[in-house]
């Protein structure tokens, strides 16, 4: 696999792989890229009659960490409870058309990541952007681009900036 | 465009990613590509396990996968001399695209970063690029992986850095997110001497 060509000196090795999956991918038969694109849209697209079921577990579980660290004050674990929802719902989100979900999640990631970093343990900041995970996952906004909510993600900044600025 | 295909058929593909749900979108997509032996792990310690039992041919690894961190993972991959794995391609996956994290993975020896949320077109366009542009290794004191002196001429299809655009302006440590194709740029900043 390794073939040994090049020695800049004694401490640095360079030398050329030709991996199995190079060797095999360049083999013909494969799917051209415009088709192999279209045909996993297609298989991506079968899941989105299951994408509200998951959304709403996810949603619930959220609100569920973020209720359970209300209640038991301002432990390191919570962060990393919620965190894991936000990021799977950031993560998810515009790959299923629902970009603006996807942008929420992204911004409460960032607050938790300016608490985690020391940042003032603010309940509000996080519970809006729940709130705001709420109304995006609701039909009419599901679809919609953040640039089509301005308010809202002009207020979501604004909490993002307000965290920003309030050391622990 | 025959050139710019790319067949997955047979080959050994391992998603490592916490997200149950994630993963299965990986996995459809690369089923929509072709590809027919696709496996998934959802920690670090199960990624390296299946790594020490069985031959893989590319890894798509979530940057955050607990509880080692794909950069973590990434790092032991290509130390760990008597793994047979040790030079496979290593597509991270990540949200985080600020230019430090970007510049982390690829330091740790990942071939190429993928933003999250992810869509079939960079999907495929990065894996074709890892699978048409051969790169060579360098072994080194602190660094064993994939030359990090690389020239990024354009994807397969067309995605990507072209002839004519600008060079990339390297920000500061902890600037903003990157887009995917400044990502890639980023990734062939040492040639152009700007890292």
């Amino acid at each position: 696999m390794a073939d040994d060509n090049n020695k800049n000196d004694d401490n640095v090795r360079i030398f050329d792989v030709e991996t199995t999956f190079q060797k095999y991918a360049r083999r013909p038969g494969g799917v051209p890229r415009d088709r192999a694109i279209k045909y996993a849209t297609t298989r991506v697209e079968e899941l989105k009659p299951d994408f509200d079921d998951w959304l709403d577990k996810e949603l619930q579980a959220l609100a569920e960490a973020v209720r359970q660290a209300e209640d038991g004050g301002q432990a390191r674990g919570w962060i990393d409870a919620i965190n894991n929802h936000a990021r799977q719902l950031r993560d998810v989100g515009t790959t299923m058309d629902a970009e603006l979900l996807t942008y929420i999640a992204g911004s409460l990631c960032e607050v938790l990541d300016e608490m985690a970093a020391g940042a003032k343990f603010n309940r509000e900041s996080i519970s809006c952007h729940v709130d705001a995970l709420f109304l995006a996952r609701q039909r009419p906004y599901r679809t919609l681009k953040p640039d089509q909510v301005p308010e809202l993600i002009a207020g979501l900044r604004r909490v993002l900036q307000h965290v920003s600025t309030s050391p622990g | 465009m025959s050139t710019h295909t790319i067949n997955l058929r047979d080959l050994v593909i391992l998603i490592a990613d916490s997200s149950s749900y994630l993963s299965t979108i990986i996995h459809r997509m690369l089923r929509g590509f072709g590809a027919n032996k696709i496996m998934e792990c959802r920690t670090s310690v199960e990624l390296l396990q299946t790594l020490t039992d069985q031959k893989i041919d590319v890894l798509l690894c979530d940057a955050n996968l607990p509880p080692l961190g794909g950069l973590m993972v990434t790092q032991m991959i290509r130390r760990k001399v008597d793994n047979e794995n040790r030079t496979i391609p290593i597509l991270l996956m990540t949200s985080d695209t600020r230019e430090t994290a970007v510049k982390q993975a690829r330091d740790a020896g990942a071939n190429m970063v993928i933003a999250k949320p992810i869509s079939p077109a960079s999907l495929y366009d990065r894996l074709a690029w890892v699978a048409l542009t051969p790169r060579q290794f360098v072994d080194a004191p602190t660094y064993f992986g994939p030359d990090r002196r690389f020239k990024i001429e354009g994807y397969p299809g067309g995605v990507g850095r072209r002839k004519g655009d600008n060079e990339l302006e390297v920000a500061e440590e902890s600037g903003p997110a990157l887009e995917q194709d400044d990502i890639d740029n980023l990734f062939s900043a040492a040639r152009m001497g700007k890292d």
